[in-house]
Formats: structure tokens, C-alpha cells, sequence
């Protein structure tokens, strides 16, 4: 095949900075998707050695090729780990460019939109980033310009919005990970939702012994952003007998989906149907977390636990 | 090539955890060195029984099987030259006990370092090995490059902390080597022998390892000096005075430009700076470590000397020194930070010079170097800075490099303190061990006789490798 530098006319600026990476890794501990397939293959910086691969011809541009550079939920906690300053989502970006012109499009983490979409529109408003439109006959998405924040799948009255690749964040998901750790830690009594844009504590790859973790009574879910942070997954974890619900999500203008704003809705909507129940408000509770502070982090988490421990089971 | 029975390895390991994409083979084709090559597949087994029968096949079939942990290295350890199966240990990432009785601690080989003195930490203990890489790197990588880190100056490398381990060996028999008490003297060591083979000779599947208490206080200084000389010789005058720093690092000015640009640490960009700690449970102990290497310091014109127990500004230093390989990569945006001749270990009493020569061989060459590391370990680093696209600038690392290990060798120093010999360094390993290569091929032979164990490394790695073929980058003539 011929892959003239010419068809990698986005990717060609980044040349000089994918020899920069230097394959330290140091990247891929941050990466939600590496931490769910456990994959290489799939952390950012086997996507730097993809591009450059591409680049440089080494590899060919094929669907599995291009589908790496696709999958991606800008999180951009591997950016933030980089200290050789590669900027890799915006090479994941030009990349993904080059390859839709050469007819490859993922499908990676790209939403897409299900032949039951009501053509209602909803979800053309509530893009962060103007991703999706309506050609007249369906709503499409620009996998250029999906950051795959799940907000179009969240506010998609008719199920029709789906990342079909969610790498474990995905709504169910997120529901039988936290019914799985409340059925089966005795100590267990809450979860915490977390975006990966807060660098938390117990961000380990390694599993530790099954005697360090039998009194566990939290367990962190990454969900991505607050933007996708909903009723019936923030609801799931009560009715496995969970005592408390917190969610982590950035400060207000550090979101770069708007999704903490989303969340605080949702969250206040929630405290007052607690009140109704005659239930606690503060069982749900909304911290914000600035990038990279595990400390204010895990202090977070400390208050709510010693605070849902003075309430006890819901009755 | 030969063929791999996919089907085969499918059944050992299941449908989800082999990877054959062109694509997928590309991105594990390389590691934090400047080589590349394609293998013919990745597996990912998840127990000991796996790993057994991965090795009969490969074995039976003369089938390469490259062991590989978080693909950290720096000299290409993992970089599968001969194609085959590269064996992704990061699933046996189990930590399966903490004797706190016997004082020691049992791991799976995908553990990551840092994950493991997390878990230690509750227990007021830790694993000291610890290199820079530590929140990635992978025990069984550390153990086999036998890593060492910053605080090795006073609580010793890999080796030191390895009390025994189980391996799978090249013809997929299990064996139990070392022991769980903290002395042995029965026999060979052959676990010892294990630590720093690169995955040429078994692959590790558990590790029993030793911890030591956390330290009640720690101190940590940083004294700045107008002479790379004056830094040299104050390290040297440091250990021989009887003080036992806990970490003993330097930094020359190509170093600390890079980090301010990086991370902001708005350090005085001078000559080079010496970081230097003190540990213990007992803080009058520590003030009169520090004290007493504060002294040497200033008696070598050591200038700016402060120090802190304040565990935020340690963490501020220690950060700025723990980031500083990719922070290299900053100091040019032309320039990539490559890992060629870059952990050499010398005599203290010949730090000085080493610095002095790495610039003077540098400036001579026309290329940038920087002198830093583990010092109080005798361990020194360097990187070239260069332009990786231009065959000039290659040929002039090479010439380097060759002046480099030339210099080590004439003071009795060593090629490797840390990092390992892979493919990068085979050449100047090869000068410096010439009448023991034998032994080596001999210890390898009888472990591996048909030779699949990470074939092409160390003693076996072709000559003139560093520029010759498969850099992972693309050089213009
Ligand atoms: C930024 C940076 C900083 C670094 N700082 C240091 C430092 O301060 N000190 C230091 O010593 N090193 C350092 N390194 C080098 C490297 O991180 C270490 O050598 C580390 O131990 C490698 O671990 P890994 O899991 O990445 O191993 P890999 O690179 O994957 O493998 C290393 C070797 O171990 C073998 N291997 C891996 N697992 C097994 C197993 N289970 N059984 C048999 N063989 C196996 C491989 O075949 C290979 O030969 C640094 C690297 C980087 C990128
Ligand atoms: S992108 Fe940055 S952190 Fe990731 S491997 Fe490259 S240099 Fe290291």
C-alpha cells in the first residue's frame, strides 16, 4: 500500500515529538482503558508508537490500526503524566484526521447513534463539542471531534445514543462492578464515582492480597466524566444495600465536557427525593476534586465514610 | 519466520489474551530504548501453569519467548529481534502475602513496584529497591534487570532484597530457588543468579522478596556548585567519611535546565547540585548525617545549602529527580533523549573525573550529554541529547560512547550499574567481561539449550548493535 506522508498531512507537524516520546510508560498508569483490558496495546503510549508506526510506514493504516487511535475519552490524565510534554490527544486527534480521510473511522470510543433515535435532536444541544449533527435524514457523529464524554448517551431520551466500546465505563457496567463489591466485602457500604480526571488514590494496576481487601468499605468506579453521572446508576448501589453514594468530579471550570454541572443537577435532584423518603440527603453527596490532588481526594472520601458511618444502614 | 500455532496458544491462555495484528505487534515491538522489532505474537498468561505450557511449545518449536513487564527498559531487553512470543507477565499481578513474622513479602512478577510499597505501607515498611520508574515498572523487570534506585546507596539493589523465587525454565519445568530466611549458604544461589538475566535464562512467576521498616524522619538537602569538579569530589569525600546518606543524587546543568523547563521547580541553574538524604529513627541521628554531609559540602565551595524534613519539599526535589529521564526530552524541542551509554558505575574516588570527561567527550563530539544519577551507589548517568534523524548525529554518539566505556573500563569501573545490558550496551559489556564469556555462555546453554529464552541479548547480542540495525526511529542518510 502506498502511505505517502502526504495522506498523514495532520500527523506529519507531530513527526519530531513522536521521536521525542521516549516509551517511558509513565503514561499508560494513568489510562482508564489500559486499567480495563490490561492491554499495552491499548494505553496512550502504544497509540504514540501507532501514530508514529503510521508515520514513519512501519505499519500499514488498517481498521485495527486505526481503531487504537479512536479509542480515546480525553481524559488527558496521560498528558498531565507526560513530562516530556507529549501532547498526545491532540496527536490522537490529527491522527484520527489523516485515517476518517483514508475511509478508516474507528470505531474506537466514538458514539454513535442506533436506528431509534426519535430524531429529537436533544443531543446535537447538549454536545460539549459539537460532534453531532443531522444531515437531514439521521444524526451523525465527527469522530475528529467526539471526545466520547457519553453526555448524548445520558441526555438520549430514546436509548439511540451508544459508545459501543465503553472499556468497563459503560452504565451497566458501572452497576454490576458496584453490586458485585457490596455483595461480596462484608465490610462494604459505599461506592464512589469517580471521572478519571482526578488522579485518585488506590490507582494501582496490582491486586493485593485478599486479606487487605475484606474490610474495604468503599470502592472507586471511574465513569469517565460527572456528565454521565445518572439516576439509575447513582440509584443502583442502594438498592444492593450500599449506605452511601459520592461522587467525584472536577471543580466547575475544569470540566472541559461541562459535566460537573450536569452532575450537581442530578445530585440536588436526587438529595430531594432522599428528603421525600425520609432518608438522609447527605448519602449522596458531590465533592469536587482539582486534577491530581489525591490527597484532597482521599480526605474526601475519609469525611463521607465516617459521616455514612454514624447513619448506619438505610432502614 | 516460523509459524505459530495460534490455536495452540488460544487453548493455553484463552481467545482474549493472545494479540497477531500487525498493529499490535508493532506497539510491543519496543521499550524505552532505541530499538525496535516486530514479534510474532503477544500472550498474556495469567498463572504459572500457563507460563509451563507456553514454554514447552516454544520449546518443542524452537520458538523465541520474550519475557516482558511493563516494557520500561532501557537498552532493549524486551525488543524481540528474533521475532517470537512476547509472554506480557502484567496479568500475574497478584500480591499474595505480607509476613510481617518473617518479614518478608510474596509476589506475582506483574506487580508494580510502587503498587507494592503502597500495600507495605500500612504496615510502617517498604521494598527499597525502588527505582525512578517505580510506578510502572514491574518486579519481575526489576528483578531481572536488577534495578537499583535512589535510596540503594544504603538499602542495596534488587539482589539484595530477593530472597528466593519460583521460575519456569525454557523447557517448562517449575523450580524453587532461594529460600524465605534472610541468609542461605547452601550452594549456588541460583536465584541470586537469576537477578539481572534479562529473562535469558527462566521466566519468574513468584518472588519472595525482604522489606525494612519505614524510617521515622527523613532529611533531605540540595547544595548547589559552580564546578561539575567540586560536585564530583564531595560525593566521593561523602562516602568515604563513614556517613550513610539514603540517597545520594547528582544533577549537572544540562539536568536541572531540563527539569525547570518541565515541572517549574525554579532551581538555580548552576553547575550541578548535589541531593542528599538522611534516614533513621532517631533524629538526632539524622541531624548528624546531614550536619556532617552539609560540612563536606561546603569544604567543596557547596553554595545554597538547605535542607528540610518538611516531607512536601522533600517531595518537591525528590519529583523534580524522579522526572528527569522524560524531562530530558525538554531541553530541545529537536533534540530526543536517547539511552545509549547511561548508567555506567565507577569508583567514588573517580566521580569527578567521570563527570568532567562525559562533557569534554560531549563538547568534543558536537552532541549534548548530561552527567547525573545514583552517585552515592557509584551508579552514573548519562543521556545523549540529538537529533535522531540525522546519521551524523549517530555517528557521533556512537564515537562517544566508545570514548565513554573506554574511560569507565580504564578506572575499573562496570558497563551497567542498573538499567541492564540488552542490546545497547552488548558491545561494551562484551570488552569489559571478555574472559568470562565463556562461563556465560556455558550457564546458558545448560539452561537454555535450544536457546528460545530472550534470544540476541547480552552476551549474545550482535556487535556494533547501537547504530547499526532496528532503531526505532527513522534515520535520514
Ligand atoms: C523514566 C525511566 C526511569 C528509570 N529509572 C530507573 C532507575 O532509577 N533504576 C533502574 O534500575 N532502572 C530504571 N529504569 C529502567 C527500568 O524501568 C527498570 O529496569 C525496570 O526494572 C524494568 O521493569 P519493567 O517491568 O518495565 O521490565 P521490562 O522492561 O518489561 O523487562 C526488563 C527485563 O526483564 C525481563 N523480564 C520481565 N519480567 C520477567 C519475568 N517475569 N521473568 C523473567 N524475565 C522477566 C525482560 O525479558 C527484560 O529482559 C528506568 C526506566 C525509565 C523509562
Ligand atoms: S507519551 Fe510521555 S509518558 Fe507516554 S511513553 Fe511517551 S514520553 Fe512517556
Amino acid at each position: 500500500m502506498n502511505t505517502e506522508i502526504m495522506k498523514f498531512k495532520h500527523l506529519e507537524k507531530w513527526q519530531s515529538t513522536l521521536a521525542n516520546c521516549i516509551r517511558c510508560g509513565y503514561c499508560f498508569e494513568h489510562c482508564p482503558l489500559y486499567k480495563h483490558t490490561g492491554w499495552e496495546t491499548d494505553a496512550p503510549r502504544a497509540k504514540i508508537i501507532t501514530a508514529f508506526g503510521l508515520l514513519s510506514k512501519e505499519i500499514e493504516p488498517t481498521r485495527a490500526a486505526a481503531h487504537k487511535l479512536f479509542s480515546c475519552f480525553y481524559c488527558k490524565r496521560c498528558e498531565a503524566a507526560c513530562s516530556s510534554g507529549v501532547l498526545l490527544t491532540e496527536i490522537f486527534t490529527d491522527a484520527k484526521k489523516d485515517l476518517l480521510e483514508l475511509g478508516l473511522c474507528g470505531p474506537g470510543t466514538t458514539s454513535t447513534t442506533r436506528t431509534s433515535c426519535a430524531k429529537c435532536l436533544v443531543c446535537l444541544a447538549a454536545c460539549p463539542h459539537e460532534a453531532r449533527s443531522f444531515d437531514g435524514k439521521n444524526i451523525v457523529t465527527d469522530p475528529s471531534r467526539c471526545q466520547a464524554c457519553g453526555i448524548c448517551i445520558e441526555v438520549c431520551p430514546a436509548g439511540a445514543a451508544t459508545i459501543e466500546n465503553t472499556f468497563g465505563t459503560g452504565r451497566n457496567e458501572l452497576i454490576d462492578k458496584a453490586a458485585d463489591f457490596l455483595a461480596s466485602h462484608k465490610a462494604a457500604k459505599a461506592i464512589v464515582f469517580a471521572c478519571n480526571w482526578s488522579y485518585f488514590p488506590e490507582l494501582q494496576a496490582s491486586t493485593l492480597p485478599e486479606s487487605e481487601m475484606t474490610d474495604k468499605q468503599y470502592k472507586i468506579l471511574v465513569n469517565m466524566c460527572g456528565g454521565r453521572l445518572e439516576p439509575q446508576l447513582l440509584m443502583a448501589p442502594f438498592l444492593n444495600n450500599a449506605w452511601g453514594v459520592l461522587a467525584a468530579c472536577c471543580p466547575d471550570d475544569d470540566c472541559q465536557h461541562g459535566g460537573n454541572l450536569r452532575a450537581r443537577k442530578i445530585i440536588a435532584n436526587l438529595k430531594n427525593t432522599f428528603k421525600t423518603l425520609e432518608i438522609d440527603p447527605d448519602r449522596i453527596q458531590m465533592v469536587q476534586i482539582p486534577a491530581g490532588d489525591k490527597t484532597l481526594f482521599q480526605a474526601e472520601i475519609d469525611t463521607f465514610i465516617a459521616r455514612i458511618n454514624t447513619m448506619g444502614p438505610i432502614r | 519466520m516460523k509459524t505459530i500455532d495460534q490455536t495452540v496458544l488460544k487453548n493455553i491462555v484463552g481467545e482474549n489474551n493472545i494479540k497477531t495484528d500487525p498493529s499490535d505487534l508493532y506497539a510491543y515491538g519496543s521499550d524505552a530504548s532505541v530499538h525496535h522489532a516486530f514479534p510474532w505474537a503477544v500472550v498474556r498468561p495469567e498463572n504459572t501453569a500457563q507460563v509451563q505450557e507456553i514454554l514447552k511449545y516454544a520449546n518443542q518449536n524452537l520458538i523465541p519467548v520474550i519475557p516482558r513487564g511493563s516494557g520500561s527498559g532501557m537498552c532493549g531487553q524486551t525488543v524481540p529481534i528474533h521475532g517470537g512470543i512476547v509472554l506480557d507477565m502484567k496479568r500475574m499481578n497478584k500480591i499474595l502475602e505480607i509476613n510481617l513474622a518473617d518479614v518478608y513479602c510474596r509476589v506475582q512478577p506483574g506487580v508494580i513496584d510502587d503498587d507494592l510499597n503502597l500495600a507495605l505501607k500500612q504496615y510502617g515498611v517498604f521494598y527499597p529497591p525502588t527505582p525512578a520508574s517505580s510506578r510502572i515498572a514491574t518486579i519481575g523487570g526489576e528483578i531481572s534487570n536488577n534495578a537499583s534506585g535512589v535510596r540503594s546507596v544504603k538499602y542495596g539493589a534488587t539482589r539484595d532484597a530477593v530472597l528466593g523465587m519460583k521460575v519456569v525454565l525454557a523447557n517448562g519445568d517449575l523450580v524453587t530457588l532461594g529460600t524465605r530466611t534472610r541468609v542461605e549458604a547452601s550452594g549456588y544461589q541460583l536465584h541470586k543468579l537469576m537477578v539481572g538475566s534479562e529473562g535469558t535464562l527462566g521466566v519468574i512467576v513468584e518472588a519472595t522478596l525482604s522489606f525494612v521498616p519505614l524510617p521515622e524522619f527523613r532529611c533531605m538537602g540540595i547544595a548547589n556548585f559552580d564546578s561539575l569538579q567540586d560536585a564530583g569530589e564531595t560525593i566521593g569525600d561523602i562516602m568515604a567519611s563513614g556517613t550513610i546518606p539514603s540517597m545520594l543524587e547528582l544533577v549537572d546543568s544540562v539536568a536541572i535546565k531540563a527539569v525547570n523547563k518541565t515541572m517549574n521547580l525554579g532551581l538555580k541553574e548552576v553547575a550541578a547540585a548535589l541531593i542528599f538524604e538522611a534516614d533513621g529513627m532517631v533524629r538526632e541521628a539524622v541531624d548528624y548525617e546531614i550536619n556532617k554531609m552539609t560540612a563536606i559540602c561546603k569544604k567543596h565551595r557547596g553554595k545554597d545549602i538547605r535542607s528540610s524534613y518538611d516531607s512536601k519539599e522533600r517531595a518537591k526535589i525528590f519529583l523534580g529527580r524522579k522526572k528527569l529521564f522524560p524531562a530530558l526530552s525538554k531541553y530541545d524541542d529537536n533534540l530526543a533523549s536517547t539511552s545509549l551509554a547511561d548508567d555506567m558505575a565507577v569508583p567514588y574516588s573517580k566521580m569527578a573525573e567521570m563527570a568532567g570527561k562525559i562533557h569534554e567527550i560531549a563538547d568534543r563530539h558536537n552532541i549534548v550529554m548530561t552527567a547525573y544519577g545514583h552517585c552515592g551507589s557509584g551508579c552514573m548517568h548519562t543521556k545523549i541529547l540529538m537529533d535522531t534523524r540525522r546519521k551524523d548525529q549517530w555517528a557521533s554518539a556512537k564515537k562517544a560512547i566508545t570514548e565513554v566505556y573506554e574511560f569507565v573500563r580504564s578506572v575499573n569501573g562496570t558497563t551497567s550499574a542498573e538499567h541492564g545490558i540488552g542490546l545497547s550496551k552488548a558491545q561494551a559489556f562484551k570488552i569489559e567481561k571478555s574472559d568470562s564469556l565463556n562461563m556465560l555462555a556455558a550457564i546458558k546453554t545448560a539452561l537454555d539449550p535450544n536457546n528460545i529464552l530472550n534470544p540476541g541479548k547480552i552476551s549474545q547480542a550482535p556487535e556494533n548493535w547501537v547504530t547499526a540495525t532496528n532503531l526505532r526511529y527513522s534515520v535520514n542518510s
